[in-house]
């Protein structure tokens, strides 16, 4: 007993030590800072965006949307059950997916259009074909010992997932079992973003850390501290080289991949609702920010400040996305509603 | 982490020594580029270029939406 845990006060001494190197490391590398860079940026002043929709159909709290590649047709999830699937041009419902468990966290389109996909406290995620004669079950993927807080697919034949039991996963659509299992948050994995090259993937964890992960190998590159609660919300700049994390901490974080630290955070002292959700317009410059406070707060990502703000829910916004013509926002909320504005 | 035995520790040593080994960039560079990147793109973010949102989707063109 006495060697095993001498043994694990050395290991731990070890690691205290390789973090610290890895702090000494940053340190050395950061002769720059966002508001040098960005001084000459020119403001993107007060941006206004109108509700163009309200979409009505579901009958409990919405607690994800995914938009379609062809950025008209998106996803959503609601623990009353269903996944809607919309086209955001007529407002009109397309398919209606009945869901075995009502218990949904998340939920995700396929970029072919061909399948979504959903989970939640069930800890499986089904993918189910919407193009067959009525939406048919393809695969439950059961492996996850905790719920699932976020899928994403690659294409119709892998499809990435992020869970309580503090793993992340890829999994083989085409034999419903797991490729490569990512091990290292210590706290339940809430949020996944890919790489824009898909040779990477990001994920945020209630250990407060993001982490960037090798897709195929399944190692840790990078591990992203900052946060003082739970990171819920994450995604990349297009450029695939810095990325925004939203948390419990009321905070959103930019960071940059190339000098493995954070460059910008984006907070105000009026701001005392937790970031639920986020997504970033095409080119990146605007961060569309869900708070608990029922708002979609718009940031300045260049900036960091406040720009603007899509008020209307009733109750928490829960999730955000733009698609990827980048031509509107869309929020869903605990209120039951999505909302469409640009 | 105060549960974890030693092959998980072992693994945590092993991992925070692939991360250190990363090549970090001096961030007066990269940021600057992330600027850049960023200020480029701008002219075809049509939420920032009133031009590319003149054809709106998400409006309605007239009284009636054919389906």
């Amino acid at each position: 007993m006495a060697a095993e845990k001498a043994e694990m006060d050395a290991l731990k001494k070890e690691c205290d030590g390789l973090r610290a190197q890895i702090e000494a490391a940053r340190k050395a590398v950061n002769d720059g800072s966002m508001s040098a860079a960005a001084s000459g940026v020119a403001s993107v002043g007060r941006v206004q965006l109108k509700l163009r929709k309200t979409l009505k159909g579901h009958l409990a709290k919405i607690y994800a949307m995914h938009w379609s590649a062809d950025s008209r047709q998106m996803v959503s999830a609601s623990q009353d059950g269903k996944l809607l699937i919309w086209d955001c041009f007529t407002g009109n419902k397309l398919v209606a997916v009945p869901l075995k468990s009502a218990w949904v966290m998340s939920v995700a389109f396929a970029p072919s259009g061909n399948l979504v996909a959903s989970g939640g406290l069930d800890n499986i995620c089904t993918v189910y074909n919407i193009k067959a004669a009525s939406p048919k079950t393809l695969r439950e993927l059961d492996a996850h010992t905790g719920y699932l807080s976020c899928c994403r697919f690659l294409s119709d034949t892998e499809i990435l997932t992020a869970s309580g039991d503090t793993t992340c996963c890829l999994w083989d659509l085409e034999t419903g079992k797991q490729k490569v299992i990512f091990t290292n948050h210590i706290g339940d994995c809430m949020s996944l973003a890919l790489s824009p090259d898909m040779n990477t993937f990001i994920s945020g964890a209630c250990d407060s850390l993001a982490k960037l992960w090798d897709l195929r190998e399944g190692a840790c590159k990078q591990t992203f501290s900052g946060h003082t609660s739970d990171i819920n919300a994450i995604s990349f700049f297009q450029s695939g080289n810095a990325i925004i994390t939203g948390s419990d901490d009321c905070q959103c974080k930019m960071y940059d991949l190339r000098s493995d630290q954070e460059v910008i955070c984006y907070q105000d002292a009026s701001l005392n609702a937790g970031v639920t959700s986020l997504a970033l317009s095409s080119s990146g410059r605007l961060i569309f920010a869900g708070y608990d406070d029922f708002n979609c707060h718009i940031w300045d990502s260049l900036k960091g400040e406040k720009v603007g703000v899509l008020s209307g829910h009733d109750n928490r916004v829960s999730c955000t996305g733009v698609p990827d013509d980048g031509m509107g926002v869309c929020t869903g909320s605990w209120d039951s509603f999505l909302k469409l504005w640009n | 982490m105060e549960e974890w035995d030693i092959p998980q520790m072992k693994r945590e040593v092993e991992s925070l020594q692939y991360q250190l080994a990363i090549n970090r960039e001096k961030s007066s560079i990269t940021v600057t580029e992330l600027v850049k990147w960023i200020e480029g793109c701008v002219c075809e973010d049509p939420f920032l270029n009133p031009e590319l949102m003149r054809a709106n989707p998400w409006v309605e063109k007239g009284k009636c939406v054919i389906l």
